[in-house]
């Protein structure tokens, strides 16, 4: 033992001096988390800010049939003449498009947050907010700002340059139209049926058909305003009916629902407990397999194995002292991937969002320790996999080629903590990696005491398994068609 | 072969070592068929043979790095086959395939081996001392091995070699691919290990070089140990008097 020990000092040491080996264990797991949020976020920020100003055109058939409808679908999509005061008002108070969405579909709960942030006085916010849109209740309104606030943009057309005459009764009609939409030409059409003005005359309903292409973002990004700009027509128009008849302002709306979230674990929580077991496994194999390359096919391809063979060392010390390493650089590295995607989370552009929900993404002693004993099980399994193959291989070409299989068997399973739905019960608990990336969401969730039978199930089995592995690793350092493979 | 009874304990007997291995294109390969011979204290013996004759082989059943088919070896007494740790305790073995770590430095590599070795800490900084004086290795002690030119990683791989002093050394090639002065370098301390009473086993394909250092030689081919005897007796076998016609003289006669 006392030589595994000086064996795994000095791999350490080799190992540490080894650009490689310091890049996978420390770096890239430090590092790529907040560089994948930082360049996902402003990719998405970009295109969305891009896809919201673009000034897109719709197609409006039959505008002879209705034109006072159409004229007001006019005025509602082009956010200069739709006027507003509301925007007008939180540009006065710093409050953009990104903040906006955080709040969206919210309560007055989240704004008051989100001003005290922006040391905001929020009753003269509210004020304001309230007098701009003619509203008598905030709590009613707030969830509805952001969308008022930000009207869609759209220029209405009523022909197509080149198929003036099209008409619904085309035998081409959807054709010409599914190619306007995917050159770009325009975004979605408007269909005004014959009768619509004798409908809302005689306050019946009038049934207009939008007809949009499912794989066009902007196409889909129009579909969605344009149902939302009939649908605040057709609350005026209900809201003008009902007191033309002298009833209350309710009459149409007998109930209306608020989602008020209760306080506990919210979105952070969840995005937390979605990724860190993912974030975890992977980098734990990703620490471990340059160490493990370096140690194992880099004795044979520096010519450095014979010269440990011929030590007086047994061959169980030279395993356990590489195996140790190996090990080492898996935990140091999923461990680093942890803390960068926790502070990345808390300061990055999610901050907003917790502070907005109240909620700090912590965990208690029990469930950290829980954690980390559920990780290092896989981590050994991992690091004598990955030893085992290493050993095996002539150089570090093989040894790479060996591993890159092995990390899709890993990466697959792992994943599992991404998918919507999928619990951990005996079923999950018993399929070796799914099993952990599961436990592991549900301790990150704070599920932890109704799943301790499970998390004991799982360590044994991963920790036999660990044991079993590293027995092999042992076995297979000692047959010479391993070391001196010709 | 002689029966001297004390040989046992300080030397090296190799008795019917046959390796067999199995090749993937080409079947079963006998590397080593057979093969005993003995070597003694304060004496080099020379292990003669083309490429591919089972040198190799030999030397890696001896290190305990490749287990025998059959046949057994005793090295200081300790079995190859069952005494491994024992027997690389008592050998330091140098061949063209022994590198060393190239993120280490001299020194740090010295004190590795020495730590393998189980010596003492103190012991091993005396010892390092010596040998870097000797070899005059002090300059580039605390370079790291990849720096260093072919010459010095020769010295830092002889001191890795010697520096638990033990009394068997074998040598796989050692001058292999090396030029004039570093094999010089090893050709110095081979004599050097024989004043010291070592006993040295030393393979070569060059015949010049068994004629300058080696007291007895095994002459192997195609795995099989054809001839084993003193070098003067080796030369008397033709006219000429040189090694490389007695070889040629066997292998033709024997194969
Ligand atoms: N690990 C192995 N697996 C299969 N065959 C091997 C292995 N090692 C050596 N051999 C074969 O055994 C025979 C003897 O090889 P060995 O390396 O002992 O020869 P050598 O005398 O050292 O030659 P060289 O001068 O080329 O070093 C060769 O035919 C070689 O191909
Ligand atoms: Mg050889």
């Amino acid at each position: 033992m006392n030589s595994a020990w000086t064996v795994f000092r000095k791999e350490l040491l080799d190992v540490m001096r080894d650009r490689r080996t310091l890049l996978f264990m420390l770096v890239i797991p430090t590092l790529s988390i907040p560089v994948l949020m930082w360049i996902t976020s402003g990719a998405m920020t970009h295109f969305l800010e891009k896809l919201a100003k673009e000034k897109v055109d719709v197609l409006v058939l039959g505008q002879q049939h209705d034109p006072k409808l159409v004229d007001e679908l006019r005025q509602r999509s082009n956010p200069e003449k739709a006027g507003n005061r509301l925007a007008k008002v939180l540009e006065q108070y710093g409050l953009g498009e990104k903040e906006l969405a955080l709040v969206k579909g919210e309560g007055k709960e989240a704004f008051v947050r989100l001003l005290k942030k922006k040391n905001v006085d929020p009753k003269e916010f509210i004020g304001k907010v309230m007098d701009s849109v003619n509203a008598r209740d905030f709590d009613a309104t707030a969830s509805n700002i952001a969308t008022q606030a930000f009207p869609p943009n759209f220029r209405i057309i009523t022909k197509l340059d080149r198929h003036p005459d099209l008409s619904p009764d085309d035998d081409d009609y959807k054709d010409v139209l599914l190619n306007a939409v995917r050159t770009d030409e325009i975004a979605a059409v408007v269909e005004i049926p014959k009768d619509s003005m004798k409908k809302i005359k005689d306050e019946d309903t009038t049934r207009i058909t939008i007809r949009y292409l499912e794989t066009s973002d902007r196409s889909t990004m129009a579909l969605k305003g344009l149902k939302r700009i009939f649908k605040s027509m057709s609350k005026r128009m209900a809201i003008e009916r009902i007191k033309a008849h002298g009833l209350p302002e309710g009459f149409a709306a007998p109930i209306e629902i608020r989602a008020e979230r209760l306080p506990g674990p919210g979105l952070l929580v969840k995005l937390m407990s979605q990724f860190l077991p993912y974030m975890i496994l992977i980098f734990s194999f990703l620490g471990a397999l340059y160490p493990a390359i370096d140690l194992g096919a880099g004795e044979k391809e520096r010519g450095t194995l014979e010269t440990l063979l011929v030590a007086p060392v047994s061959r169980l010390s030279l395993v356990l002292g590489k195996f140790g390493v190996v090990l080492t650089a898996a935990l140091v590295s999923s461990l680093l991937a942890t803390v960068s995607l926790a502070i990345s989370l808390q300061a990055g552009f999610l901050s907003d969002l917790s502070v907005l929900s109240g909620e700090a993404f912590s965990f208690s002693a029990t469930e950290a320790i829980t954690a980390i004993v559920m990780i290092i099980p896989i981590s050994c399994i991992f690091s004598a996999l990955l030893l085992a193959l290493s050993i095996f291989a002539k150089s570090f070409k093989e040894g790479q080629a060996y591993a890159s299989p092995l990390q899709m068997i890993i990466i697959l399973p792992a994943l599992v903590s991404i998918l919507p739905g999928v619990k951990l019960d005996w079923m999950t608990a018993s399929i070796p990696i799914v099993n952990v990336s599961l436990a592991l969401k549900e301790i990150f969730t704070g599920n932890l005491d109704q799943h301790w039978a499970h998390m004991a199930l799982i360590f044994i089995s991963t920790a036999v398994v660990a044991g079993l592995l590293l027995w092999f690793a042992a076995w297979w350092f000692r047959r010479e068609q391993v070391l001196f493979r010709s | 072969m002689g029966d001297d009874p004390g040989l046992g304990d300080t030397g090296v007997k190799a008795e019917g070592l046959v390796k067999i291995f199995k090749d993937k294109k080409r079947g079963q390969v006998r590397a080593v068929d057979d093969v005993s011979f003995e070597a003694h204290p304060g004496e080099v013996f020379g292990l003669l043979g083309i490429n591919g004759a089972g040198k190799t082989t030999t030397l890696r059943m001896l290190s305990t790095m490749l287990k025998p088919t059959s046949g057994d070896a005793s090295v200081c007494g300790f079995s190859v086959t069952r005494q491994g740790t024992e027997v690389r305790r008592n050998i330091g073995f140098m061949s063209t395939a022994t590198s060393l770590y190239g993120r280490l430095t001299a020194r740090e590599m010295v004190v590795y081996f020495g730590k393998l070795n189980r010596m003492h800490p103190d012991k091993i900084e005396k010892r390092m001392k010596v040998l870097f004086e000797l070899f005059d290795m002090n300059e580039f002690a605390d370079t790291r091995c990849d720096k260093l030119s072919t010459g010095m990683k020769q010295k830092v791989s002889i001191v890795r070699t010697v520096l638990h002093d033990p009394q068997v050394m074998i040598f796989d090639e050692p001058t292999a691919g090396l030029d004039v002065l570093t094999s010089r370098t090893i050709v110095d301390f081979v004599r050097q290990c024989r004043i010291e009473k070592k006993c040295v086993i030393f393979s070569t394909h060059i015949m010049d070089e068994v004629d300058k250092l080696c007291d007895r030689v095994g002459l192997i081919h195609n795995g099989k140990l054809l001839a084993c005897e003193p070098i003067e007796d080796l030369k008397s076998y033709t006219d000429s008097g040189r090694v490389e016609d007695a070889f040629v003289k066997i292998v033709e006669a024997k194969s």
